[in-house]
């Protein structure tokens, strides 16, 4: 199996050090598009899709495999160990800020940093932990993707409406963004929300970035913090911005704070 | 004065779909009087107040940030999401939204247009379901047809077997016919006066003693694999019953040039068995053992009792088992192809029998070998039980009186050679005969000659041996004649049917002379006595 088809690999730049970004939930790569101009000049840039998302090999997706994180943490550790020298700074959004701190937990070595950008370690509410959601929660969301199943196909593409005002974009709307297979959206989805990695935190050994976004409905600050008092010596910054995607909707912000930790590295 | 509003604002309120304008962050600028009577709130209420995610359930407000959001940043638009929206009284509402990202006067805003989707939602559900349905049909038509090219595979393989079997078959039962031709061609080059030759002899007695064997093996396994045959089950010590196993295959090991040690208990091992099927497995094996090895091999015959056990080991230094046949060898029509140019044929449903028997009367039975050219052993277990409080060494049976009397036998049967040569073997034993072919001279002969038994063929051309008997018993004459009948057929419904019609002995194709001449003699109290 090509790890380069197999997880639609795209490498940027040409620094000494590798940036490894992983997407979260219900999108792919195209997430970093703001990033990836911002870092190029310093790293080597890995971009890639996680199977069943985006531009990967859809018929790679073994539902035994990624039934768990840890499926995805041992294909990164593979992409890792073919696409960097040294240990990386892996970026993560979402749950692949968990995904890095499993696969960062088998192979502290190969890991210089981890950003993690909205990070949960539980989405469901749990005696005094608050996640943010009930079971009750997520059923209605793997009930809403049930009920999109038939626009996933032409996947919410840009609607024929007359040109939108966005010229900057115009050859990518020939494209559609976080493509996927309804069947592996919801199983991913079912994967996604129903993990608990809480005992995994304090396992870390990785210096660890968290990056917490001011008002995000998937991952509340009193998410952030819990992550931040779990993992030893990890730090928090905070991002103004609504939402869950600080990358998209808050670049610059989100660019100034992985800058100021990582010049804090070396 | 109300200022008249112009038709642009009338399309804009009263739009056949909900419109609304909300900022990047989700705060709701503007809402039309089609949104407001869906959702059930005044304008006043949504404008400023509420955000586009607070109108919408967990569900939808978890996609929003995962899908609709990062879409509208990344393409500028989203096309036909269908979500629920929640009425100000708490009901679900299903839409059908799209919405485009807009620059004006240098504010970003999503203008957002919102349809209802009751009905098209329940239509794709049942899409939804429809496609399920089909795709787990489809499924099960895969799996339905993996099954079937397995069991066609199956099949073939079995149809070869089959064939190779009968192949086999009629090779071994031709095999036995040469010889016995050529006896006859020179008993008949002689002439007729002129008696056989003990060589002669010896060659039609081994040959249909082969013969009576592959027949009897046959009838055996089919009976075994149709659950019809039934056993004979009574306390016996197996020690003595394996003793008559060596008897029967001593002659296959000596004419191999092969010696055979045997190792059994000093004690009696007590099992609840049918002896003549026990003698027939070990046998068989023995049989086997020999077949399968060398001029000059050793064989042993080892048993000793474990956990309440019999366990009966035939061990070879012969040509072994090839690993992957272990499993199979004891299945019908499984004959390994004889490596050796000394191996003596046979059907290979031996090991078939054996595994028959061995079940039928609770055992198991297993094979073991270290490969090609390291032998094999052969382990039988049978249950054992306590011995009877009377138990005492069998003695064998006293040996027939034989009468100063000649008895009178009418023989029955259409096949004439089956009769006529039965009639000369009781004669030789000393009997008087009268032959007769089918019903109507049976009748006649027997109230002629009035005889002291008579063997009645069943399947006779004009009327069936069981009518025949009922007739012979409803006359005066026929109450004291000792009837037998002789049938292919030897299952115990048969034997039934024949007590039912008043034979007083059963006994199957073909004859054993001697065992019926012992049957007979107690049954014909006026025929000589004992000497």
């Amino acid at each position: 199996m090509q790890l380069k088809t197999r997880n639609n690999i795209n490498v940027h730049g040409d620094g000494d050090a590798t940036m490894v970004l992983v997407h979260g939930f219900g999108c792919d790569q195209s997430m970093w598009r703001h990033l990836v101009p911002a870092f190029q000049d310093q790293y080597k840039l890995v971009l890639f899709d996680l199977v069943g998302s985006g531009g990967s090999d859809l018929l790679a997706y073994d539902k035994t495999k990624y039934s768990t994180l840890q499926g995805y943490a041992d294909d990164l550790l593979e992409i890792v160990d073919h696409y960097a020298a040294g240990p990386v700074v892996f970026v993560g959004h979402s749950v692949s800020a968990m995904i890095g701190l499993l696969a960062s937990n088998v192979a502290a070595s190969k890991f210089a940093a981890q950003i993690m950008v909205g990070p949960s370690a539980c989405y469901i509410d749990d005696e005094n932990y608050r996640g943010g959601f009930s079971r009750a929660d997520i059923d209605d969301l793997l009930d809403t993707m049930e009920s999109n199943y038939l626009g996933w196909s032409s996947n919410m593409a840009p609607a024929i409406m007359g040109a939108p005002d966005t010229p900057e974009l115009g050859v990518e709307l020939t494209n559609s963004f976080c493509r996927t297979d309804p069947d592996i959206a919801k199983h991913f989805a079912r994967v996604t929300f129903l993990s608990d990695h809480r005992a995994d935190l304090a396992k870390s050994t990785t210096p660890t970035l968290i990056l917490q976004c001011t008002d995000d409905l998937i991952a509340p600050k009193e998410v952030g913090d819990f992550i931040h008092r779990a993992i030893p010596g990890s730090q928090l910054a905070m991002i103004e911005n609504v939402g869950h995607c600080p990358h998209l909707s808050a670049p610059a912000a989100s660019i100034d704070a992985m800058r100021a930790y990582l010049a804090g590295l070396r | 004065m109300r200022e008249r509003r112009s038709s642009a604002w009338d399309l804009w309120e009263d739009a056949p779909c909900g419109l609304l304008i909300a900022a990047p962050h989700g705060t709701l600028l503007r809402a039309n009087a089609t949104v407001s009577r869906w959702l059930g709130y005044d304008l006043a209420e949504l404008i400023g107040h509420k955000r586009f995610p607070d109108l919408m359930p967990m569900g939808a407000r978890v996609f929003l940030q995962t899908h609709w959001t990062p879409l509208l940043q990344m393409q500028g638009s989203v096309s036909e999401v269908q979500l629920d929206l929640l009425h100000k009284d708490g009901r679900r509402i299903p839409m059908m939204l799209s919405a485009i990202r807009r620059e004006r006067n240098g504010v970003v805003q999503d203008e957002i247009a919102l349809l209802m989707a009751a009905d098209r939602k329940l239509y794709e559900r049942e899409l939804l379901a429809a496609r399920a349905k089909a795709e787990a049909a489809t499924n099960d038509l895969e799996l339905a047809q993996a099954r079937l090219r397995q069991a066609n595979g199956a099949m073939a393989a079995e149809d070869r077997r089959k064939d190779e079997f009968l192949a086999t078959l009629a090779h071994e039962l031709r095999n036995p016919l040469a010889p016995m031709a050529n006896v006859i061609a020179t008993m008949e080059l002689r002439g007729a006066d002129a008696p056989p030759s003990g060589r002669e002899l010896g060659v039609l007695t081994r040959q249909v003693a082969q013969m009576t064997r592959l027949v009897d093996d046959l009838m055996n396994v089919s009976r075994i694999s149709q659950g019809k045959i039934d056993l004979r089950l009574e306390p016996a010590d197996l020690a003595q019953t394996l003793k008559f196993a060596v008897e029967e295959a001593m002659s296959s090991i000596h004419a191999a040039g092969q010696s055979l040690r045997i190792d059994l208990p000093a004690g009696a091992m007590w099992g609840n068995v049918d002896r003549a099927r026990v003698t027939q497995i070990v046998a068989n094996l023995l049989n086997n053992a020999s077949k399968y090895s060398h001029r000059g091999a050793y064989i042993e015959l080892v048993a000793h009792v474990s956990d309440g056990s019999a366990v009966i080991q035939v061990i070879d230094d012969g040509m072994g088992i090839p690993a992957d046949q272990l499993g199979n060898i004891f299945d019908m029509f499984s004959q390994l192809t004889p490596a050796l140019d000394r191996a003596q044929g046979g059907l290979g449903i031996g090991l078939s029998l054996v595994k028959g028997l061995v079940a039928l009367h609770g055992g198991e039975v297993s094979a073991h070998s270290a490969g090609v050219g390291h032998g094999s052993c052969f382990t039988v277990r049978l249950p054992l039980i306590e011995p009877p409080a009377d138990a005492v060494e069998e003695e064998p049976p006293p040996p027939p009186a034989t009468s100063s009397l000649a008895a009178s036998i009418v023989i029955v049967d259409d096949n004439v050679d089956a009769a006529e040569t039965l009639a000369a073997a009781m004669e030789m034993l000393g009997y008087r005969t009268i032959v007769a072919n089918n019903g109507q001279q049976a009748l006649r002969a027997i109230a002629e000659s009035l005889p002291q038994a008579a063997i009645l063929d069943i399947g006779l051309p004009d009327m069936n041996g069981y009518d025949l008997a009922r007739k012979i018993r409803s006359e005066p004459w026929g109450c004291e004649i000792a009837l037998v009948a002789a049938t292919g057929w030897g299952q115990e419904s048969d034997k039934q049917a024949a007590r039912d019609a008043g034979f007083d002995l059963h006994f199957t194709k073909p004859l054993d002379f001697m065992k019926l001449d012992q049957q007979l003699r107690p049954l014909m109290p006026n025929v000589g006595g004992q000497v």
